[in-house]
């Protein structure tokens, strides 16, 4: 038994008829035996224990009380493992006041018997964390996740299997207040890409604009959950991933951390780790006219479509390549004109690009144009919308 | 010398009974690294030490009491029998704060060299520079400084430093974790009297800083007898750049440092000034422009952010005399650096509006007024009232994209910049000027339907 132990189990034998109004608890103190965790419900943790009753042939009282121990009193189930046809739990009681309950147990005879005891136990969990490290060319992880058992549930636990949903179950003790991690997954060559995304929804587009702020293009490592990288077997769970980088002088460097979400076998996920000042997008509105309009019977216009180009210069500062994903969005009826790069559209509104950038030079940065002219289409008259779904500037004079 | 906060207490547990627990040697801290970050509250520690190990289970003792260290950073990695010693688990234990318990499980009974990382608050570095303009104004010479402080806590002794420039991405602050009761949280509901104790771990921090900055003072290792500053390697990493200070430092808590980064002469500058009314209002103002490349005298590595002091050399006893001060953005490679010293007097545009007429007027069946050109003649006087030559950058907005334009005058560059902004760029000689006309025509209403590019 651990030393912090709260939750008890006494034994009682009684007579069949006599009903005891003052509780007397301390008849048996059994020990647990075999006690499982289980962590498969990230909702609620599942306590398993076995314990051996020493039974009387009659009714038995056995008290369950957990005095400081967060268990959810509804859930509690009792079962009987030996003699199920000879051993009967009859009813269970709650006694006023206390976090306890007494089954009356019904015995054919004299037997110790070993019952199961389950129920939801608040306040112990588990999180997922992950480590990983690239190597200095970026293009492989040397992936470890820990799990980490946090037990605030006001019970210990010596010795317990822990089963998670996935992989083999591992015996673990772990005390009240204590918090353990616990290294359960190695993939030392995962493959990776190194991804840049400029989002035009989301980042200023033109930096001269900003007063001697740089506009950080999100820098993210994309893996993939399969076989390849040593990975596939299961699901790997969200948690914090904490990224490094081998410096090439035995030692390593922290790139940044973020939050990966569940990634199902043979997904893909996405870590954004930080961002790049060496990447930098320039996008400027060159034309926005209204064309064809259409007018109602009072002369008023009701419906036009437009005439719109976008220019967005991207410079590549790095002495190394880079592929830059951009995303454009046009909302509404549309259709190209002229764009002078390929790009796929992922729905009604959003295009995206897949900008190769080559390295700088000595003197001077690597550069690409985008250069997109489009009409929107049957744009009703109203507040009109402009390209990011912000109202179009004002007219000002 | 030195107070120290971290402590390692190892021990080897014979067979399976956990009772029975014999303390077998203090290792010392050997070598210290600290990868500093400047755009967070951020460092990465690494110091070697050499363990005792015996076969079987081995449980390491790390306690970091008044320290900011990131209990859940904390790594051990054996650097040598990799294959023979696992680090199994870390174990957080109940109603102790800042220690964890290490098993390690080894199949040999040696001395091996580990390595222990963790991430650490309270050390911070920034950079900092310094410009002097020669007299003409044509070029400069660029100091460029960085300061390391320590207010971890933490005393670090002959730490190999490294500074790192780039922005990166964190989901909690170091110190808030570093100050949290139990090192993930934990899943019971919070409960409010547990803010006291973080205040008292900063009492506690403050307390020794000012101990600490009595008796210490900022030392230099690993190049004994030095006569001249240290040097900075440059390497760029993903996307940060990595500066490594020569040798080692220590690195008291309370102190800071400043070391020498970047040394420049003669770099070309351009003394351009900018006027747009939407932007800076009816005033000029000075921008220093160069370019971080080699033209430049520069170009070997970014130039991270940070701000400058400009001086000018007043005269040939090289008095000087200051111009102003600017922080810049991080500089790329290849990129140019605007510094913003503020407005000027001394360098004049004044706009005016000599005609202003509407026509074209188009009406609605009601008669109302649907559409009309607006039609504006602005002229621009500008003036250098300096003793050296200026560039200056003028841009209007015309507020729509619908507008036609014509231009007459003295400049020497126009562009459009977007759909309703033009700039104009003016080289000036020394104490001269310049005068240019535009007359401009927008098209509103119903006029628009009317205008083509």
């Amino acid at each position: 038994m651990g030393r912090h132990t709260c939750i008890w189990v006494a034994l009682l034998t009684m007579g069949v008829a006599s009903m005891v109004q003052a509780r007397i608890k301390l008849v048996a103190l059994p020990e647990r035996q075999a006690t499982v965790i289980r962590l498969d419900n990230p909702q609620a943790t599942l306590i398993e224990e076995e314990r051996v009753l020493t039974l009387q042939k009659g009714v038995n009282q056995v008290d369950f009380s957990w005095k400081g121990v967060y268990i959810d009193v509804d859930s509690i189930r009792l079962a009987i493992l030996d003699h199920p046809d000879k051993v009967r739990l009859l009813s269970v009681s709650y006694p006023p006041g206390e976090a306890a309950l007494v089954w009356d147990i019904a015995s054919d005879g004299d037997f110790a018997e070993t019952v199961r005891i389950s129920y939801l136990l608040s306040y112990i969990d588990r999180l997922i964390t992950y480590r990983a490290t690239a190597d200095k060319a970026e293009t492989q992880l040397d992936l470890k996740s820990y799990i980490v058992l946090r037990n605030f549930s006001g019970e210990d636990f010596d010795k317990a299997r822990v089963l998670l949903d996935y992989g083999e179950a591992f015996e673990q003790g772990i005390q009240h207040e204590e918090t353990k991690q616990l290294l359960f997954l190695k993939a030392p060559k995962v493959p990776m890409r190194k991804v840049w995304t400029f989002d035009a929804a989301k980042l200023p587009w033109d930096p001269e604009e900003l007063n001697n702020q740089n506009v950080g293009i999100p820098v993210a490592y994309r893996i993939v959950n399969d076989e390849k990288g040593g990975l596939g077997r299961f699901a790997l769970w969200g948690g914090k991933m904490r990224l490094f980088q081998d410096d090439g002088h035995e030692s390593t460097i922290f790139l940044g951390e973020d939050n990966s979400t569940l990634i199902p076998v043979g997904e893909k996920t996405e870590v954004y780790i930080g961002d790049s000042r060496d990447i930098v997008v320039t996008q400027r509105k060159m034309k926005d006219q209204r064309i064809n309009l259409r007018k109602n019977n009072a002369g008023q216009v009701i419906l036009y479509d437009t005439d719109e180009e976008i220019t967005a210069k991207i410079e590549n500062f790095k002495n190394t390549t880079a592929v830059l994903t951009m995303i454009q969005h046009i909302p509404g009826q549309w259709d190209m004109g002229q764009c002078n790069l390929k790009y796929i559209k992922k729905d009604a509104s959003t295009l995206e690009f897949e900008i190769e950038l080559p390295a700088r030079t000595a003197d001077k940065p690597a550069s690409q144009e985008l250069k997109m002219q489009y009409h929107r289409r049957n744009v009703p008259e109203g507040p009109a919308v402009g390209i990011m779904g912000q109202p179009e500037q004002t007219p000002v004079g | 010398m030195k107070r120290t906060l971290i402590a390692i207490v190892m021990t080897c547990m014979t067979g399976h009974a956990l009772a029975k627990v014999d303390l077998v040697t203090l290792p010392a801290r050997d070598t210290v690294q600290l990868t500093i970050y400047n755009s967070a509250d951020l460092t990465l520690a690494r110091e070697s030490r050499a363990l005792t190990l015996c076969e079987g289970v081995n449980r390491l003792q790390f306690s970091w009491e008044n320290t900011l260290i990131d209990p859940t950073s904390l790594e051990m990695t054996p650097k040598a029998f990799a294959d023979r010693i696992e680090v199994s688990d870390l174990t957080y234990p109940p109603r102790v704060r800042n220690l964890g318990l290490w098993d390690i499980q080894s199949q040999i009974k040696d001395k091996v060299p580990v390595e222990i990382s963790y991430l650490t608050s309270g050390l911070a570095w920034r950079a900092f520079y310094m410009g002097t303009l020669s007299t003409d104004e044509r070029t400069m010479s660029l100091q460029g400084y960085v300061r390391v402080t320590n207010n971890s806590g933490e005393d670090y002794e002959n730490a190999q430093v490294r500074l790192i420039v780039g922005r990166i991405h964190l989901l909690d602050q170091i110190a808030e974790l570093a100050r949290r009761e139990h090192p993930y949280g934990s899943p019971t509901p919070p409960v409010p009297a547990a803010t006291a104790a973080p205040m008292r771990q900063m009492m506690e921090i403050d307390k020794l800083r000012t101990k600490a900055s009595l008796g210490y003072g900022f030392a230099s290792g690993g190049a004994g007898g030095r006569m001249a500053p240290k040097a900075i390697e440059k390497e760029g990493l993903s996307e940060y750049f990595l500066y490594t200070i020569e040798g080692t430092e220590t690195i008291p808590t309370g102190w800071s440092k400043r070391l020498a980064s970047l040394a420049a002469d003669g770099v070309p500058v351009v003394n351009l000034y900018k006027f747009e009314e939407e932007r800076y209002g009816r005033a000029v103002v000075r921008f220093l422009s160069f370019k971080n490349d080699k033209e430049h005298k520069l170009g070997d590595t970014p130039i991270p952010d940070g701000r400058m002091k400009v001086f000018r050399l007043a005269d040939q006893a090289t008095h000087l005399a200051y111009e102003g001060q600017s922080s810049f953005k991080y500089i790329p490679v290849g990129e140019d650096v605007e510094l913003n010293l503020g407005p000027v007097a001394d360098v004049v545009v004044e706009p005016t509006l000599v005609d202003f007429k509407t026509e074209n007027h188009r009406f609605d069946k009601n008669g109302n007024v649907a559409g009309y050109d607006e039609v504006k003649t602005v002229k621009l006087a500008v003036r250098n009232t300096r003793e050296i030559p200026v560039d200056v950058d003028i841009r209007r907005n015309f507020g729509m994209s619908s507008w036609d334009l014509d231009k007459t005058g003295d400049f020497d560059a126009f562009a459009k910049v977007d759909k309703d902004t033009v700039k104009f760029i003016l080289k000036l000689a020394a104490r001269s000027g310049k005068t240019f006309e535009y007359k401009v025509r927008i098209y509103k209403g119903t006029r628009q339907e009317d205008w083509r590019p």
